[in-house]
């Protein structure tokens, strides 16, 4: 067990520092003038001189040669420096450091929902003896997966906020500020869920041991709930990372939408206004939430998964 | 299965295709949208007759009616008109995305599924680290980078897409070289790139073919979501997700301006995503 | 999906009231809509909050530093100027300063200041704290977007005992003392103006009635009542504290989010109302306020090295192909007016030249084609296989920008003038202006002294057209060359009109600054140059 964690936390260290020179090489190295961007990114400054130009690579360290400039800065990012914002002259961590407690209440609260309308649908879908019903419940991922996070966020504030007043549509003050947003984020997490699971539990019910259960007297419930239910969350853990990644960028469209703080609101103004230090700390923050949560799911697996804890061996 | 056995599938699978296709009417109605959504953008004015550019503009923002099914916009334009006119920039956009990750992303999967060793390993550590950064703040990285624009949204957008298709391309050549028919053909003194082209890729097309319809309707999402943030087309171009963007305005008024085309997206992206399943169907029900 | 907000009474009420100022904008009429809608308020409510929904993030905490109304909301009520305009009689009032006076060629101010007031840091407002202020100001440049060009020709201040400095210019300055006024020459305390511009944007100490309390970057602004503040300007109804105890500006960037978010409650008021969503607040019983923006109308303004728009000719027919009424009928709201000069109406000093802003497709496709220019493949005109295709930059700080350029676009299509919109963010406007690889620019500035046509044309200043013209520059310096208005009248009104006959601007339509807010918020203030005024305001 300790050999595979620490193996898992090499390969975990070795894809961060990949995904910080990707982002490296997207933002530095790419046509655009990250010289010109940032220092037209100030906001205020109506003319950019050459001097000016100049005095903007001399303090953001870009008129040295680029291998120096990436080992100084993949040097300041171990110790946990990413730079400085062009438009706001904060600190790159201290900015996010401030701004994800508040996108982390919302993925968290949109995660969890998303956890329980994927396994509602997909259990009900399995259950239901209706076929009309079953076929509508399985068909609901599909639609689910289908429409734009964006629009899906509007026609609940027309809906929910404005025409029947029920919850508010602004804001990040109270529970019931998070409602909207977090169902609006949910939803395509919900149907990638809901499919997995539904999959998983066609699949789980064709098993013997399902067989077994049932000869042996259990009800189709039970059987559910304690074998096939159990064993339908091992593929959903597999794409647990890439749903938490998602949730993260999801962000950026939700909290426009709803006028929320949060990282996804500042990736979304740090883009337009190119302020390419704040927007290679946020694909690094994206890069460690993967990373995080694959790691969580090395460790959970093998608690899980029956063929590894009976047989001893990691099966991975 | 044998080489003999392959020459004579093609009708027996365009038959099974049209049964299955009579079997679900989901499917039919999938495919009509789809071919309705290809004449938009091949031929937008055989389904409408108006200007998407110029409007009348005394009938601004008219509700949904039999002369106006999608309502009229703020300078009195028809909706449905630049609806159907915004389909060819949002289809040309995404078939540009697709093409961005289809075209590398399966030459480094063949390449790696082809060679095997260091170059598999480089590839797909590689292939791995484009999966942990997460597609919509990739595309926002490479659009800082890039500048505004459809295309440079496009661009960015398909870049995501590499390390999948790289990824089911690779599977794929894997699968197909160790079938018996690769193996006798390599036997039997084929040279590798001669076996690569006749037999591994046209095996190897299907799945590649499926993935890329899924990501169709993935493209489709993520190209409207930038286009909505403000990064994608100039106005008065209609493009999908800048009709969304450019009705939020009227949210409080005139709910048609971001429900009917947002809608379309919906539409469009469900139906690419029910025939990308039946084409998976189809190509694992045949080995 | 309407909203059904049922008020009737309510409806009645104010329906004709807002016809009455949509009609009547030269007299003011928006700043008066407040205490007339809390006609049967009662008494004022001492303490209370109020959240106000801003169109657009802030650029900066600093009033100094910003220049988008936006910025300046906030940025107003931590600050006080020397002096204050009458939004109806434009008048200027005392407010820091008790007393002043301006020489004969308006070159030097002597101002006293009154005695009692301090920045909230304690240290006291004093000549020595002016002289401080707007040197820094000077030394800001570029930096200060708004108060660089008020202190065009600035020498020094001379502190002539605590309470009394004199303003020196080399040049005569007319304007100066209507710029007074303004936010963007407020005082802070000098250990503020000690700090770097981008620290002072997010911590900034002046003499205000309200207090920066947290200014979040692209998300909100809380200032809270400073309770020890014991004077104010002449034009507030008591001099002292503020009525509201915490004021918060949240950044609500959907104005159909706004609106919904002020009919559900949300916030209390709110800026930048949509054209479109004025009706909707009237049915529900929030009542829009506005007041017409002074200063220079939304307008074209030619990149004059450019050899296109270089030719008179091209931009004459520009300006001829504009129907400037549709586009306030179809984008915009009867709240809005058309532009009739290169000022707005609500100027100081503006003079109707609506004559030469008529809509005549006809004289300017002649116009055109006594140009040699040839109907084209397609529709547009060309000269020499070269199309008549005009790019215009625009950003998107006004919501109804896009919809009207697009019917401009159109409009000019009609006479074979084919426009290509490049969209650029805030950010990069200034940019992209300085590059001058565009025709046209499209943008507007409010300020209520006419001296902003020298802001917006001078060669040593923004010079936004790119306009080489001598006889030009001496006119735009010979009306700040005096303070009497019955000289200075007539060089501005031939100055607004020199300005059109030479197509050196194409004014479209005036800007309305329109907010909304219920029954139970009161008193809140345009000032003159339609900016907000929180000290009197309070929320029953």
């Amino acid at each position: 067990m300790g050999r595979y964690l620490t193996r898992r936390l090499l390969q975990a260290v070795l894809v961060l520092w990949a995904a910080y020179t990707v982002s490296f090489a997207v933002l530095y190295l790419l046509p655009g003038d990250a010289v010109e961007i940032m220092a037209a990114g100030g906001g205020e400054i109506t003319e950019v001189t050459d001097e000016q130009l100049d005095a903007v690579r001399a303090e953001y360290g870009l008129d040295a040669p680029l291998a120096e400039q990436y080992l100084d800065r993949l040097g300041a990012a171990l110790t946990g420096d990413l730079g400085t914002s062009v438009q706001t002259g904060e600190r790159v961590t201290a900015l996010i450091a401030e701004q994800l407690p508040a996108t982390l209440r919302l993925t968290a609260s949109a995660g969890a929902l998303a956890l329980l309308l994927g396994s509602a649908v997909a259990l009900a879908g399995a259950h239901t003896r209706r076929p009309w019903l079953r076929q509508t419940l399985l068909s609901l991922p599909a639609l689910g997966a289908s429409a734009p996070t964006f629009w899906v966020g509007l026609l609940l504030i027309q809906l929910v906020s404005f025409r029947w007043g029920l919850l508010p549509a602004i804001g990040d003050q109270g529970w019931q500020s998070l409602v909207l947003p977090a169902l609006t984020l949910a939803l395509p997490t919900s149907a990638v869920l809901a499919q997995v699971f539904a999959k998983s539990l066609r699949d789980a019910w064709e098993e013997p041991y399902v067989a077994t259960a049932l000869a042996k007297g259990a009800s189709p419930a039970r059987v559910t709930f304690r074998h096939a239910a159990r064993n339908a969350s091992l593929p959903a853990l597999t794409v647990f990372g890439v749903l938490v990644g998602n949730l993260l960028a999801g962000s950026v469209v939700v909290e426009t939408v709803f006028s929320r703080t949060g990282v996804g609101r500042v990736t979304a103004t740090s883009v337009t206004v190119q302020d390419i230090p704040v927007v290679q700390g946020l694909v690094v923050l994206g890069a460690v939430a993967f990373v995080l949560a694959n790691l969580a799911v090395d460790l959970v697996y093998p608690f899980l998964d029956p063929r590894v804890t009976t047989g001893g061996a990691v099966a991975r | 299965m044998s080489l003999v056995e392959r020459a004579p599938r093609a009708p027996h699978r365009a038959g099974s295709a049209l049964r299955a296709v009579a079997r679900a009417p989901g499917l039919l109605l999938s495919v009509v949208v789809l071919v309705l959504v290809a004449v938009a953008a091949l031929a937008p004015s055989l389904l409408t007759g108006q200007d998407p550019l110029t409007g009348v503009p005394a009938d601004k923002l008219l509700p949904p009616s039999a002369e106006h099914p999608f309502g009229t916009d703020q300078l009195g334009r028809d909706l449905l008109t630049r609806t159907v006119h915004g389909t060819g920039p949002t289809l040309r956009a995404a078939l540009l995305a697709v093409a961005v990750g289809l075209i590398p992303g399966s030459l480094l999967g063949l390449l790696a599924g082809a060679l095997g060793g260091a170059v598999d390993d480089l590839l797909m550590r590689f292939a791995d680290v484009l999966l942990a950064i997460p597609g919509l703040l990739l595309s926002l990285a490479l659009i800082t980078a890039l500048g505004f624009g459809t295309t440079r949204v496009a661009v960015a957008v398909g870049v995501v897409g590499v390390a999948g298709f790289a990824r089911v391309m690779r599977a794929q050549v894997l699968r197909v070289r160790e079938s018996a028919y690769v193996e006798a053909a390599h036997a039997s003194g084929t040279r590798w790139s001669g076996v690569l082209l006749r037999h591994v890729l046209p095996g190897a097309w299907g799945p590649v073919a499926v993935f890329a319809a899924v990501e169709f309707g993935t493209v489709v999402l993520a190209i409207s979501s930038l286009s909505f943030l403000g990064y994608g087309a100039t106005p008065p171009q209609p493009e999908w997700g800048s009709l969304v963007a450019g009705g939020r305005d009227y949210l409080a008024t005139s709910w048609w301006l971001t429900t009917l085309p947002g809608l379309t997206i919906a539409l469009t992206v469900l139906a690419a995503n029910r025939v990308a399943r039946a084409l998976d169907h189809e190509t694992r029900e045949a080995p | 999906m309407r909203f059904s907000h049922p008020s009737p009474v309510r409806r009645r009420a104010t329906v004709p009231a807002a016809l009455l100022c949509g009609a009547l904008l030269l007299a003011g009429c928006g700043a008066n809509a407040s205490s007339s809608a809390g006609g049967d308020a009662g008494e004022p409510v001492e303490g209370g909050e109020l959240t106000f929904a801003l169109a657009s993030a802030p650029t900066c905490a600093d009033p100094q530093q910003v220049a988008t109304n936006d910025s300046l909301y906030p940025a107003r009520q931590l600050v006080d100027s020397l002096t204050d305009q009458d939004p109806e009689t434009g008048e200027i009032v005392p407010w820091l300063a008790e007393s002043w006076e301006v020489n004969e060629d308006a070159t030097v101010y002597t101002f006293t200041l009154r005695d009692d007031a301090t920045f909230s840091d304690g240290t006291p407002v004093d000549a020595e704290a002016l002289r401080l202020n707007l040197d820094g100001i000077a030394a800001l440049g570029a930096r200060a977007p708004l108060g660089h060009s008020y202190l065009t020709g600035y020498r020094s201040t001379e502190v002539r005992d605590t309470h009394t400095a004199e303003v020196a210019f080399d040049r005569p300055n007319a304007q100066f003392l209507q710029a007074t006024t303004t936010p963007a020459l407020g005082l802070l305390a000098p250990a503020t103006l000690e700090r770097s511009p981008g620290d002072r944007c997010t911590e900034v100490v002046g003499s205000g009635p309200f207090v920066l309390e947290e200014y979040r970057v692209n998300s909100s602004v809380t200032q809270v009542r400073r309770e020890d503040y014991a004077w104010g300007s002449s034009l507030w109804e008591a001099p002292g504290a503020a009525r509201l105890e915490r004021l918060t500006f949240e950044v609500i960037a959907e104005s159909g989010v706004r609106t919904g978010g002020l009919s559900s409650g949300q916030v209390d008021a709110i800026g930048g109302v949509a054209p479109q969503d004025e009706a909707t607040l009237e049915a529900s019983g929030l009542t829009p306020h506005r007041r017409a923006n002074p200063g220079l109308p939304f307008s074209l303004f030619p990149q004059l090295e450019r050899p296109l728009v270089s030719d008179p000719a091209v931009r004459r027919a520009v300006s001829l192909a504009i129907d400037r009424q549709e586009i306030v009928d179809t984008v915009l709201s009867p709240s809005y007016r058309p532009a009739t000069s290169s000022l707005a109406s609500t100027t100081d000093l503006y003079a109707d030249h609506s004559a030469l802003l008529t809509h005549d497709p006809e004289t300017a496709a002649s116009l055109l084609a006594e140009a040699g220019w040839r109907e084209g493949p397609d529709g547009v005109l060309t000269k020499d296989g070269e199309p008549l295709r005009l790019t215009l930059v625009w950003g998107a700080n006004f919501g109804p920008n896009q919809p009207a350029l697009e019917l401009i676009q159109q409009q000019l299509r009609a006479v074979g003038i084919d426009v290509v919109l490049r969209t650029v963010t805030a950010a990069e406007y200034n940019g992209v202006r300085e590059e001058g690889d565009y025709d046209y620019a499209w943008s507007n500035t409010t300020r209520t002294d006419p001296d902003i046509l020298r802001a917006a044309f001078s060669d040593t200043l923004a010079n936004f057209s790119r306009v080489d013209d001598p006889a030009l520059e001496e006119l735009l310096n010979e009306q700040n060359g005096t303070v009497d208005p019955e000289v200075r009248g007539p060089l501005v009104e031939r100055l607004q009109g020199e300005l059109l006959e030479k197509g050196y601007l194409v004014p479209v339509f005036e800007l309305t600054t329109v907010l909304g807010y219920g029954g139970d918020v009161h008193e809140l203030d345009f000032e003159a140059s339609s900016r907000l005024q929180f000290h009197d305001t309070w929320h029953g």
